[in-house]
């Protein structure tokens, strides 16, 4: 059996209705050399300070509701082992993200950006019952495969330089979406996407930092996604220019 | 503690009834980690600004006779010339290799009914673009080729 390790938790605190500001709390941590940085969070809500806020669920890197800074990077804490840290760990909400609670950040703006890229299948008409599924080959799945792996984690958005500066830059999940409806061979709202993505705030905005992609747990490159998604739009917005019917 | 982000940043576009702290930047941003790599990239925007000013200065020196042009290449001989030039070069060489590594996944997964080339290819068709370029450009300037 491996040692006990003790460490300390420097994590971020705010109380909406006592703290004018966040601050930091200090706790020490006696740390199972398997323990994943939530399972020390757990362990300071479970027997150190009941008061401490912080989301989580499946523990399996699955339901995308534990991340946070952990020493400055967005990280989702059920996957990152404490052993990869050192004796002082730091704790904090994800950036960019008002804090409603401690650890505990506000999505209302991811999901209102989220609507905007209408992430769902649309098609010009809807088939009857009779006519069957939507099929789609191997090749087709391919396409867009990885696009759809993302888990809502907001890690991606915690990295983004431009989310920090433009409010209304839509951000590298919501487009990653966006654009993954775009390449499913079932969908025929690409025209409609297209005509957001050059919209303001949107893909054109983004400057290729590429840190979204760094910090994806799931590795969908969501810059490879708004990347693609502007060379579409330009080529959307030129075929509409020659072709006012989009060549249909 | 990070620098304050936009006050809107992520924010809902009708505020709940919680009250909420401000939304700060990512801790590195905009000089530690990763980010001094994006940092630098968009700094030498600067270095290509003083380059066209250069660039504008010789055409004029061209345009005010052979004595000019001659003072012109003259002065490109002093010490803080050459550091720039060589801070140019490091600058075109950063931006380049930055450049070619980001941009075979930005290619769209089909071009009409053609599939791009895998990234390996991509990236070595640039790095052989951008040789092949600079080598003519080496050979024009020294007069290989007029």
């Amino acid at each position: 059996m491996s040692e006990v390790r003790k460490r300390r938790f420097v994590v971020t605190r705010f109380d909406p209705d006592r703290d004018a500001e966040p601050r930091s709390q200090s706790y020490e941590v006696p740390c199972q050399p398997d323990w994943k940085v939530l399972d020390a969070l757990n362990y300071i809500k479970d027997e150190l300070d009941p008061t401490l806020s912080h989301r989580w669920s499946c523990r399996m890197a699955v339901c995308g509701s534990c991340g946070m800074n952990v020493d400055g990077k967005p990280t989702l804490t059920c996957k990152q082992a404490v052993d990869g840290y050192g004796d002082q760990i730091e704790v904090e909400p994800l950036s960019n993200f008002p804090v409603i609670r401690d650890l505990v950040v506000e999505l209302e703006g991811f999901l209102e950006k989220l609507q905007h890229v209408k992430p769902w299948i649309v098609r010009a008409k809807e088939a009857a019952v009779e006519e069957g599924p939507l099929r789609q080959s191997p090749e087709e799945l391919e396409r867009f495969k990885q696009f759809s792996y993302c888990i809502n984690c907001m890690l991606c958005y915690a990295a983004c330089p431009v989310v920090a500066n433009e409010p209304e830059f839509l951000g590298p999940a919501a487009i990653a979406l966006g654009h993954r409806y775009n390449l499913d061979s079932r969908d025929e709202g690409a025209h409609e996407r297209s005509e957001i993505f050059r919209g303001e705030g949107t893909v054109f905005s983004c400057s290729y930092a590429n840190e979204c992609s760094e910090v994806c747990p799931k590795h969908v490159d969501p810059a490879a996604a708004i990347n693609q998604a502007k060379f579409e739009a330009v080529i959307d917005w030129a075929t509409h220019l020659v072709l006012p019917r989009g060549g249909r | 503690m990070a620098r304050a982000a936009d006050p809107r940043a992520m924010g809902a576009s009708r505020p709940g009834r919680t009250r909420t702290a401000p939304p700060r930047m990512p801790p590195e941003f905009p000089f530690a980690g990763r980010y001094r790599a994006y940092t630098l990239f968009d700094a030498t925007g600067l270095v290509y600004l003083l380059l066209g000013l250069l660039a504008l200065r010789l055409a004029r020196a061209l345009a005010a006779g052979p004595e000019a042009w001659e003072a012109a290449m003259a002065s490109f001989r002093h010490p803080l010339y050459l550091a720039f030039h060589a801070l140019a070069l490091v600058s075109v060489i950063f931006v380049g290799v930055r450049f070619f590594s980001l941009f075979p996944k930005a290619q769209p997964p089909k071009i009409g009914p053609l599939a791009p080339p895998p990234a390996p290819l991509i990236k070595a068709g640039l790095y052989a673009a951008w040789i092949g370029v600079s080598a003519a450009l080496v050979a024009i300037l020294a007069g290989g080729v007029f």
